[in-house]
């Protein structure tokens, strides 16, 4: 029977995945990836509270909500990420982020 | 009519200051006209009030509009008229009118003509304002005004380097008495909580300040007075404050600004009455001051500045009678001797005006022949200040000696003859230097000043003579002294006879010294009593006294705090703490590297230390 606490560890799973990508991807197309995934895996986490909690009506559709902006949240952030992207990689003709270090002091 | 416009002559005499002040430059001989207008009007005005406050048998009339107003304190501009101030108004406008008709012929020519009658106007409003307001704090205001009037007119020929040192020793002279008053003031503010003079004295009276805080504070208001009025450990800054033009010695250094120390102690007298202490230190002071400045009006040879001791020693006189609580006295002498000062201080002006600005006695002498009507209203002058029996200051000193006899007794009485034969005697001496004696070669030029100048001189010389009618009782009025202080005046023959035998002594006296030419007693005193001779004549040493402390300690300790300053601020708190936070930058912005795996490592740990701190706390 599946219940909150495999979602929850399915969540847990899903966001180290995503961590431990970004520290160590080099090229940006894959750290923008695991960020997705990391975002997703705290979607899946408000899903299963909602799911699996005995709340109000009310207050599930909260859960819901909430997911909700975070998917559209995160198509927003694609779009900018994507735009940042493709402009360093016109300019640079390379995605890895090693190359990019002109923000220091 | 007249009292409702009471406002009126300090409000005027601003305006022709702004007036004035702006175009002084481009039309001076305009802006001296509006000058003299202004402070014409404020007499005629003065007229008005009086005629009007004498018929309204003499009640002190109050109001104000509200200025500032915070939760339970107000601050108004109010003006309160009682006889005090009446006087003191009618003493201001008039010789502030002479003067500056007089100023109108002596400046002629000076190029900086205009701003002198704007400064002059400045000053009246000033002055009228200390003498009229109803509330402390205002009257502070304007009685810092007032020093800087006196500021600028003694430092008016400011190219002259001991006029500006003169007007800088004035101001912070005065400055020290003034901090005084302001500490004062806040005093009796802090435990009575108005700022409003009549409702302090109802306070006071009913006990509600106590005894230790009304002797503090009572104590500072005078030290306030003795730096205007030039009292003992002040008085140094008047005999240097001739160094400005002599019409301006007149007003403001013998009739009105010294004057206001004198007012201040008279306004405030129902406090200084409830602190006896303090009212010993006026009279001792006073009396001190009497003597003290009388010994070197004797010896000094510049005329301006036996006129300025003459003064400071009149000062004295006044205040001793305060501190006996002779309001009334205190008051008729000050306007008599501000009309008599000021009427020596313009006969002097005109002496230099022809010799080309000489002030020093041993090079004039027979002047009478010359200067007819300058010589005789200045012998007016003197001889009513010498107290000579028909002339008004004869009155006013035998008032002041009367107050003090019965007042203070015998043993404070000896003292007050001996400085009123001292005044006698250096007035004589002044005269007769002066005006009989040879003529000096180099004078023989010399002619009578112009008419706007001999005008107001022949003016003051009659008030001088015929001032003493206001002590005597016509129709309604009951004579001045009851006018003040609601006492019918009256008369000690004893002490009338023996004071004018005093001064007739020592009219002799100087007559056999300075115009018989007896070098006999003058040779004796100058060998015999050397030391003493030089002691006075270098004015005690007070100057170089204080020089000696401002340069021993003062700039001692302004040395120190210098030090401190560069060492410990600035260099330590200031210099140390910027180079510690630039040296801190140089090392942490090699954080920041530009690699984006580092960001996202430290925002981790520092994430999970944030999480770790939180379950531990």
């Amino acid at each position: 029977m599946i219940d909150l606490i495999h979602i929850q560890i399915l969540s847990a799973i899903m966001f180290c995945i995503g961590v431990y990508g970004v520290m160590t991807r080099r090229s940006a197309i894959l750290i923008l990836m695991c960020i997705e995934l990391m975002l997703n895996a705290v979607n899946i986490n408000f899903i299963g509270f909602a799911a699996f909690r005995d709340f109000s009506e009310s207050q599930r559709i909260f859960g819901h909500v909430i997911v909700v902006f975070i998917i559209t949240i995160a198509a927003v952030e694609l779009a900018l990420a994507i735009a940042i992207i493709l402009r360093l990689y016109k300019n640079k003709s390379s995605v890895n982020i090693d190359e990019v270090d002109l923000m220091k002091w | 009519m007249g009292i409702n416009l009471t406002y009126i002559p300090p409000i005027i005499c601003g305006v022709s200051f702004v007036l004035t002040a702006l175009f002084a430059r481009k039309v001076p001989l305009a802006s001296s006209l509006i000058s003299v207008f202004t402070i014409l009007c404020s007499f005629i005005l003065f007229i008005f009030i009086l005629t009007d406050f004498l018929s309204s048998d003499l009640n002190s009339i109050k109001f104000s509009i509200d200025w500032i107003v915070v939760s339970d304190m107000r601050i108004t501009w109010g003006i309160l008229l009682d006889s005090l101030s009446v006087t003191m108004l009618g003493l201001i406008t008039l010789v502030a009118l002479l003067v500056q008709i007089y100023s109108i012929s002596y400046m002629k020519g000076d190029s900086r003509f205009g701003w002198y009658f704007s400064v002059h106007s400045l000053f009246a409003a000033a002055m009228i304002t200390v003498v009229l307001v109803d509330n402390l704090i205002l009257l502070y205001f304007a009685w810092e005004l007032v020093g800087l009037g006196s500021y600028l007119l003694i430092g008016f020929w400011y190219e002259k380097r001991a006029a500006s040192e003169a007007a800088k020793k004035a101001f912070i002279t005065t400055r020290i008495g003034d901090v005084a008053l302001l500490i004062g003031i806040i005093l009796i503010f802090k435990s009575t909580g108005t700022f409003d003079i009549s409702s302090i004295f109802h306070i006071a009276r009913n006990g509600g300040i106590s005894e230790n805080i009304l002797t503090i504070s009572t104590f500072l208001i005078f030290l306030g007075a003795m730096g205007k009025s030039a009292q003992f450990p002040f008085h140094v800054w008047l005999p240097d404050a001739m160094e400005g033009p002599t019409p301006v010695s007149a007003l403001i250094h013998a009739a009105t600004m010294v004057a206001a120390g004198v007012y201040l102690v008279a306004r405030m007298m129902p406090l200084f009455s409830l602190a006896p202490y303090v009212l010993d230190f006026v009279v001792f002071i006073g009396l001190f001051t009497f003597i003290f400045a009388g010994t070197m009006a004797i010896v000094m040879h510049d005329i301006k500045r036996v006129l300025a001791y003459s003064t400071i020693s009149h000062l004295g006189l006044m205040m001793m009678s305060l501190g006996f609580m002779g309001v009334a006295s205190a008051i008729f002498h000050l306007i008599v001797h501000g009309i008599s000062k000021a009427l020596l201080f313009l006969g002097a002006g005109s002496l230099m005006h022809e010799m080309d600005g000489e002030t020093d006695i041993r090079k004039m002498g027979g002047l009478i022949n010359k200067m007819p009507i300058t010589a005789i209203t200045f012998i007016i002058g003197s001889v009513s200040l010498a107290g000579i029996i028909p002339l008004s200051g004869f009155f006013s000193k035998d008032e002041i000696l009367l107050t003090v006899f019965e007042k203070g007794g015998i043993l404070i009485l000896l003292p007050a003859l001996a400085g009123a034969f001292l005044s006698s005697l250096y007035m004589f001496r002044l005269t007769f230097i002066t005006f009989f004696g040879s003529l000096k070669n180099d004078n023989s030029k010399v002619g009578e000043s112009p008419i706007l100048m001999t005008l107001p001189l022949i003016l003051l010389a009659l008030l001088a003579i015929f001032m003493s009618i206001l002590l005597l009782e016509i129709s309604t009025f009951k004579g001045f002294i009851y006018f003040i202080s609601g006492h019918k005046a009256h008369l000690n023959l004893l002490l009338i006879v023996f004071s004018s035998i005093l001064s007739f002594v020592a009219l002799i006296l100087a007559w056999f010294i300075y115009i018989k030419d007896s070098k006999y007693l003058i040779d004796w005193y100058k060998s015999k009593m050397k030391w003493n001779y030089n002691l006075i004549l270098n004015k005690y040493y007070i100057d170089e006294l204080y020089q000696y402390i401002i340069n021993q300690i003062i700039i001692r300790f302004a040395q120190f705090v210098a030090l401190f300053d560069r060492l410990v601020v600035n260099d330590i708190g200031v210099d140390r703490s910027s180079l510690s936070i630039r040296f801190l930058g140089l090392r942490l912005k090699l954080i920041q590297t530009g690699k984006m795996h580092g960001y996202a490592i430290s925002m981790l740990f520092g994430f999970l230390i944030l999480i770790l701190t939180w379950a531990i706390l």
